[in-house]
């Protein structure tokens, strides 16, 4: 497989897969948290301004808690991810797909002044790329990921299309093929379409053919292997 | 039995399952309390079920919409029952009282390098600073260390600061902001197979110990050591123990024993969580003695060193008392 899944097992014995966020969504969700804690730092730098004494110190310690706590905070919550990770989807899980516990998102988001090495995030950026899991050196030591959130995928409408019995028995990687293409077919072009189905054509006896009825015809076979017969 | 067949026999248990899982996670944004209380044996024996069939749909190689929607349905079941609270009050009072303390004598080897690796560039450069204070330019320029000079001069309003304007609240968060960063590069530091951390507290160490002896050249002992005495039982010991935390886990990886380096990073660093909760609680109280207590010009430096002597008696019998009856 070319996707980047990492597998946890839960103690039922069946294995989650997890996608890891590579290094453009995490950047993204990073600049998106750094202009919200910039924009509150300084709406409250106004604030500070009028009050002065008192107002500026807790000006200071609010810098400090964005700084710091900010990530922490977000990520103990429900939905386990800062504001700007949420907007691209994103969540903050143990290893083990369960969400992160106080202890881990306290020494991976610490562990940012290492990562945050030689320079602007240099170790976190090197170590996202290189690492299949795509996690930075406070992931690795706090087993923590950050993963793609879970998003539904709806059952391919293939109402429009005959059910075709295939004209032989198929393998299940065979199977499995002929109703993924079925399950993508509303997001392909039309010729993109017609060009994948003409490489499956041979389950439904038009080997070598191609064109909108064969395409129609391959996905009339899957149709058949979801179950439906008439 | 075909995908269609499959989604027909169990969609019910699956939509159950889903409805209890919303229920209990407060999503759909609907509370109901009028609702039936959710059984946690029904949702356990479901979520069960459920694993069994991804098991089956996945072997039996079903078409992708089936199968993910098996995958949430687990993996929000998984991460429901398996879910580790820990939080609230009495956790905390567990921390304060017995877990931050062991772990401080559990960790008593890295603790002792710590302090060794602080304390000796301090001694030492005090030492040579005292007797040539010109060296104190290799440390620090010649404007900071007027500065500092002039913070700690006996007619300054209050002691270490440059001028008036600054509050005590101000200081507040400048020394949590500041402390606390310090801190943590120390701890972090240890990634780097501990280097990191070993710098942070000899170049700290190096850094306090030449602005003290330059200080105590130039006669100001009294201002200085009484403003840095009460808080320092808190600072000191804290920034001290995130090093010892960064050293524990370069340590790991240095030498793993008989995990890979990777569970053994994992291992250290869980263990050394408990060190970074109490660390920034005494970095806290340290700010706030500090801002509002060393800086006070209105008490006599005995009230201080006494106030000092008690604070440094707590914390060190704390680290060495506190929570025994559990090691």
């Amino acid at each position: 497989m070319l996707d980047t899944v990492v597998a946890a097992e839960t103690p039922e014995g069946i294995l989650l897969e997890l996608r890891p966020a590579g290094l453009t969504a995490r950047f993204y969700a990073f600049v998106l948290d750094w202009i919200i804690r910039i924009a509150i730092i300084y709406g409250a730098g106004i604030i500070a301004n009028v009050t002065g004494g008192v107002g500026v110190a807790f000006w200071i310690i609010l810098i400090f808690a964005l700084e710091w706590l900010y990530p922490i905070a977000f990520e103990l919550t429900a939905s386990g991810a800062t504001p700007g990770k949420r907007v691209f989807g994103l969540r903050v899980l143990m290893d083990n797909g369960l969400p992160v516990t106080a202890a881990a998102s306290v020494t991976r988001n610490l562990l940012r002044a290492a990562d945050f090495l030689p320079l602007v995030y240099g170790f976190a950026l090197v170590s996202i790329l290189i690492r299949r899991d795509c996690k930075r050196l406070g992931d690795i030591a706090a087993a923590t990921i950050v993963v793609y959130e879970q998003r539904s995928v709806s059952r391919p409408p293939l109402d429009y299309v005959a059910p075709v019995v295939p004209v032989r028995s198929l393998a299940l990687e065979e199977q499995a093929a002929v109703i993924a293409l079925a399950a993508r077919a509303p997001r392909l072009t039309r010729d993109r379409l017609d060009e994948l189905a003409s490489l499956a054509a041979v389950v439904s006896g038009d080997a070598g053919g191609s064109g909108p009825a064969v395409t129609d015809r391959v996905l009339g076979v899957a149709q058949w292997l979801m179950g439906r017969r008439r | 039995m075909t995908p269609l067949r499959f989604e027909e026999t169990y969609q019910d248990e699956w939509a159950e399952l889903e409805t209890l899982l919303d229920r209990v996670l407060g999503r759909n944004g609907r509370k109901d309390n009028a609702d039936p209380p959710v059984s946690g044996a029904r949702l356990a024996a479901l979520y069960r079920r459920a694993c069994e069939q991804l098991a089956l749909a996945r072997a039996r190689a079903y078409p992708a919409y089936l199968v993910e929607r098996l995958e949430r349905l687990t993996a929000d079941g998984h991460q429901l029952i398996y879910h580790r609270r820990e939080f609230g009050l009495a956790r905390l009072k567990e921390v304060i009282a017995v877990e931050f303390p062991s772990a401080v004598r559990q960790h008593m080897t890295y603790v002792a390098i710590a302090t060794a690796v602080f304390l000796l560039p301090t001694i030492i450069v005090g030492m040579l600073v005292y007797r040539q204070p010109e060296m104190i330019l290799t440390v620090v320029s010649a404007d900071t260390a007027a500065e500092f000079e002039e913070m700690y001069s006996r007619s300054a309003e209050s002691i270490g600061r440059v001028r008036a304007a600054s509050t005590d609240w101000m200081m507040f968060g400048f020394y949590i902001r500041n402390n606390v960063s310090v801190a943590f590069q120390c701890f972090a530091g240890g990634l780097f197979a501990g280097l990191g951390s070993l710098f942070f507290l000899g170049f700290n160490g190096l850094y306090s110990g030449a602005i003290a002896g330059y200080l105590t050249e130039r006669g100001l002992s009294s201002t200085f050591y009484s403003f840095i005495a009460t808080h320092s039982a808190f600072e000191l010991t804290a920034i001290v123990l995130s090093g010892a935390a960064g050293l524990r886990i370069g340590h790991a990886l240095l030498a793993p024993a008989r995990q890979t380096r990777r569970q053994a990073l994992v291992h250290a660093t869980q263990e050394s969580a408990v060190l970074l909760y109490g660390v920034t609680a005494m970095l806290l109280v340290a700010a706030g003695i500090e801002a509002f207590w060393s800086s006070a010009t209105w008490l006599l430096p005995t009230v201080k060193y006494a106030v000092a002597a008690i604070c440094w008696t707590a914390v060190l019998g704390y680290f060495a008392f506190a929570g025994r009856h559990a090691d």
